[in-house]
Order: C-alpha cells, then structure tokens, then sequence
C-alpha cells in the first residue's frame, strides 16, 4: 500500500495544507461543473497561475494543471520550455513568482511531504566515492525509515532498476546510464505516493527505457502517481495516462492521449461487397481515399467509427478489417508547438 | 540519527575516502620530521649558551606553529569552499534536499563534518609537533591545549567563512577570497603591531579593525600568548617587543573571545540563511 492515507487524513482532517486542499478539491470539482459538499481526496499536484520569472525573462507563465492521484501524467515539451523549472517549483528546489500550487495536498515545500514523494533529477550526480548500496542507506535514512527496513528496501530498489550485482560498487565507477539507473532506485525508495522522474531515460538506451516504462507501469500498479517530465513523445505515448504539452511556460494542452490526439483520427476498413455508387457515402464521415479493398477515412470523430461499420453492413458490404489510426503524438506535438 | 549527523558522517566518509586527511597527515609528519631536527640542532648546538637555547627554541616553535597555522587555515578553506557549490554544480546537493531534511541541517552538518576533520587534524599537528619538540629539548609550551584550541578556532573561523561564500559563489572564487581575506587579516595585525610599536594611531586602528572584522589574527595570538613560556613575555616587555607580529603581551580578553562566538555565530547563520534562499 502506497502510504498516501497518512497524508490524506492529515490533510482533510486538519492540518493548515489540508483544508487548503479540500478547498482547492472543490475549487477544481467546480471547475469541472461537479460541486460536491463532501472534501474529495486532493489530487497530487495542482497548480494555479504558477509563474517564475528571471529577472526579465518568465520561465513558467502561469501554469495551470491538475495531477491526479494514482495517473501517470506526462509533461511534454520542447527542450527550453521551462519543464524542468516547474519540477523544481513542485519540489520546493525553486520558489514561484506567481500563483500557488499544491502538492499532495501540501504548500509547497512542505517538508514532511517530501517524505512521500520519490524524485529523479534531469542532471545530477551522487556522491561518487560512496558505494550504490550507501548512496540507497544515505537516502532511507534521510527518508526516516526504519533502520530494520533500509537492506530490504535497498536491495528491492537495485533488483527493479537492476543493478543489484553493482551494489558494491562505486558510484564514481557508474556509467551514465547506470547512475540513471540508481536514481531510479533512489527515487523508488519508502514506496513514495507520487514519483517524480526528470527525464528518466536521457542517458539509457533502448533496453533501459523499456525497463523504466515496466518500472512505471508498475507504479501506476500499486497506486502510485507518476510525473514524467520528458520530451521522448515515444516515451510518453507508452505510458501515460494524460498529458500536458508545455511550450515557453504555459500548457498549450492538457488531456488525455485520446483526447488530445481523437479529433484527427484515420480510420481504415477492408471492405468486400459494396457497390461501387456506394463508395462515395464514405464521403459523409471525412475525406476518404480507396485503395483496392481497403479505404481510407481522415479527420473521422472515433466515436462515428462504429456508424461507419453500420452503414456498410447496411449497405450490404462485408467489413473484414477496421484498423483505427491516431495521429501520432509527434504529429499532434508539432501540430500544437506550430499553432502558437 | 539526526539529519545533521547524518550529513556530519557523510561528510567525513567522503573526505577520508578522498584520503585528505591521509595526505595532510602525511605531510604534516614529514615537516614535524624536518623541525624535529631543526629543534635538536638549537637545542644542542655550541654556538649558543643554553640560556639562549632556551629562549630560541619557544621562538622557533611559534615559528613553526605560525607555518601550521596557516596550513589549517588554507586547509579549511580549502575543504569549505567546494563544499556546497560543487555539490550545487554537479546536483549532489538536489538529491539531499529533495528528501525530508532542511537545507540548514545539510548545512550545519557539513559545517560539523569539516569542523571535526579540522579539529582532528589541529590535533594531530599539535601533539606531533609538542611532542617533538619536548623530546628534542625539553621544552613544553605553558599551555598546549588551549594553543591548539585557539590554533584550530582560526582555522574554523576561515572554514565558517569559506562554507558561507559556498553558499553563492563558484569553489575557486570562495576559496581565493578566502585566502585573501585570511592573508589581509594577517596583515592588518602586523600593521597594528607596528602602529602600537611606533606610536601610530592610525596604524593601530587598523590592526584593531582587522582584528574585529576578521578575527583570525586575533585567535591566532591567543595561540602565541599559550605557547610563550613567561621568561620570553619577560625578555620581550625588556626590548619593547609589542611590533612583533610572533609575540602576545597577554591572553584574549573575554570580551573579545565573545565576540569571536558572535562572529562565528553571525557567519553561520548567514551561511543557512543564504543556502535557504538560494534556488537549485
């Protein structure tokens, strides 16, 4: 179990961050049409008109998300786009010019909070001269963990990234890729409710990103919400549930993977049987194009695929394929950073 | 343990694992070495009478406590002034306040860590150095404890001032403006010495402000006042020695020692208060 109940509790039941949160859990089932007179669970971040200036220049320029509990949310955007300025606002590593947010129902900052949360920086190193398994006992016991529990934890943490047969050794002797690996580890200590993770695969090759995307899935498993602050659309299109794209500061774009990429759907069906006066009702769903059998319908709204499939069966046609195409997140990425 | 201690432990680890305190300890043995002999050669040389011996030897071992003072003042300096700019450089210091842990625990415990390396090491070279010396010619110093505490609080004060600049600036302009400063407070006190020699207010201004700016001179003469036997006070009140930069007429006076603990007290809170604010 995620140990998010203490700070729930602590948080709807009294604690200054708490009523904050079960205020701003109204605040935002408002927003959404849906007031509910019963404090909801705060959700893991949320952020209204966040902004961080230097001096002239706005790195974030009020940002508004919501990140729920038990979601991966990827945040994407282009290298410079002020994405790892936010991480470090969430985290307390830097101090908004503007707006508030919330994390874990907690101001942020908020050091008992920081117990829950399991963080990964983009550029970072460990104490090189320490070994992996010291760098994993430093951090249980800055977490507070109890000292019967820190070779249990740590060797779990080194098997799931693995590097359990590296524990010995040096950091100092890591490659990049390995160090990435024990951030992970680190970051996976004291089963954190919300994980954090900067750019997680920067340094690894294919192998390593597909173990960090188990990784991940894995937390979503128990319970746990992930950020994942990444510009790898690949990455993200694997595993999130939503995501926000960030460009100079401010989400251009929130939602999830359907949402964001459904209103552009292709559509294509084998289709056997049909006339072919009837070939032009296609017409009525998008712009359709017919290769032998197969045939294509662009920009159809994925919920009229189904109406599409009706009309040829009662037309007398034989569906023998529908293979829907999203658009791809790059395409819808690029599509979005050129609209602005 | 505490976050501090924590931090305290880590910071040793890591400098006995860089093996500083090795290399310090190797080379300090070797210069006890080298004035081991120096000192035998005074004691036991017939070109002098062993009055004079005895009046040369406690100048020669301020002498040589003047070199190791200045060895553990840069040595402070020079194991403060990376300490947070480095780790704020390379993202070492991300991972640590990313935790539950106040900055100003990480700091006050990398200020303990260093503080118990310099401890360690003043130690080391004043019971090398006394010992050596009361082996070869019999002298031992008034009070060797407390000129060792004195010469391991000058190094502090540096340490203290060094970790604060760490706080903001990059581990080589610390650590240069640390030597710098340590080197002008230095001076100050000599001009001060001189001015009170010569009868030049302005000059004894000087030392007096030095003194109180930057204490490390002040500290350092407390040392001298301890390793002085009373026939060298004596000898020097004769000829007037007050402009000797190497002799103390008496001991620190607590108001002055108090002010030490503020200025200890004011830097390190400045250093928290700076590391608080700075953004990673």
């Amino acid at each position: 179990m995620p140990p998010t109940n203490s700070v729930d509790t602590a948080a709807v039941e009294g604690r200054d961050g708490s009523q904050a949160f079960a205020g701003v859990s109204r605040a935002a089932d408002s927003g959404l049409g849906n007031r509910s007179p019963r404090p909801t669970p705060s959700p893991a971040i949320y952020a209204v008109g966040l902004t961080k200036r230097f001096g002239d220049t706005i790195a974030v320029k009020s940002l508004s998300m919501t990140v729920e509990r038990g979601e991966v949310f990827g945040f994407l955007g282009p290298n410079g786009a002020g994405k790892t300025t936010v991480v470090k606002l969430l985290l307390g590593l830097a101090r908004p010019t503007g707006g508030e947010a919330l994390v874990l129902g907690a101001p942020l900052g908020d050091r008992e909070t920081r117990r829950h949360i399991g963080y990964l920086p983009e550029l970072f190193r460990f104490q090189a001269l320490l070994t992996a398994k010291e760098v994993l006992r430093l951090h249980c016991r800055l977490l507070g963990l109890p000292k019967t529990a820190w070779e249990e934890e740590g060797r779990g943490a080194l098997a799931t990234v693995g590097l359990l047969e590296r524990g010995d050794d040096r950091v100092g002797t890591f490659s990049k890729g390995m160090q990435q690996r024990l951030g992970l580890a680190v970051a996976l200590l004291g089963n954190p409710s919300l994980v954090v993770l900067d750019e997680p695969t920067s340094a690894l090759d294919r192998v390593g990103r597909h173990d960090v995307r188990a990784i991940i899935c894995g937390l979503r498993e128990r319970g746990a919400t992930v950020f994942l602050n990444t510009h790898l659309l690949e990455e993200a299109e694997h595993v999130c549930d939503r995501v926000a794209v960030i460009d100079n500061g401010t989400a251009i774009a929130t939602g999830t993977l359907d949402a964001l990429l459904g209103h552009h759907s292709t559509v294509r069906l084998k289709v056997g049987g049909l006339g072919e006066l009837w070939w032009s009702s296609f017409g009525r769903f998008g712009r359709w194009r017919r290769q032998e059998e197969w045939v294509s319908v662009d920009g159809i709204d994925p919920s009229r695929i189904p109406d599409l499939v009706d009309e040829v069966i009662a037309l007398g046609g034989r569906v023998e394929a529908v293979i829907p195409e999203h658009q791809s997140l790059e395409a819808r990425f690029l599509e979005l950073l050129g609209e602005r | 343990m505490n976050p501090t201690l924590t931090i305290a432990a880590l910071t040793i680890k890591e400098a006995v694992r860089r093996r500083l305190l090795l290399a310090f300890v190797t080379i300090t043995v070797g210069m006890v070495g080298i004035s081991a002999w120096g000192f035998d050669r005074l004691s036991h040389t017939h070109t002098i009478t062993s009055g004079e011996s005895h009046l040369a030897v406690p100048d020669a071992l301020i002498l040589v406590m003047f070199m190791f003072s200045f060895v553990v003042a840069l040595s402070a300096s020079a194991i403060a002034s990376p300490s947070i700019s480095s780790e704020v450089e390379s993202g070492v210091l991300m991972t640590v306040v990313a935790r539950p842990i106040r900055r100003t625990e990480v700091l006050l415990g990398k200020w303990l860590g260093l503080a118990l390396l310099l401890a360690g090491y003043a130690g080391i070279v004043c019971a090398l150095e006394f010992g050596v010396v009361d082996w070869v010619s019999g002298f031992v110093p008034p009070n060797p404890v407390l000129a060792g505490v004195y010469l391991f609080a000058e190094g502090a004060l540096l340490l203290t001032l060094s970790l604060f600049l760490s706080t903001r600036m990059p581990a080589i302009a610390a650590g240069v403006i640390g030597v710098a400063v340590f080197g002008a407070g230095w001076l100050a006190g000599v001009v001060g010495a001189l001015g009170s020699n010569l009868n030049i207010g302005a000059l004894r201004t000087v030392g007096q402000v030095g003194r109180i700016l930057l204490p490390t001179d002040g500290l350092w003469h407390g040392a001298i006042y301890y390793l002085q036997p009373p026939s060298l006070i004596g000898e020097h009140l004769v000829e007037g020695g007050n402009g000797n930069p190497f002799y103390a007429q008496g001991a620190l006076s607590w108001p002055y020692l108090l002010w030490v603990a503020c200025w200890f007290l004011i830097v390190l809170i400045a250093a928290v208060a700076s590391l608080e604010r700075r953004e990673l």
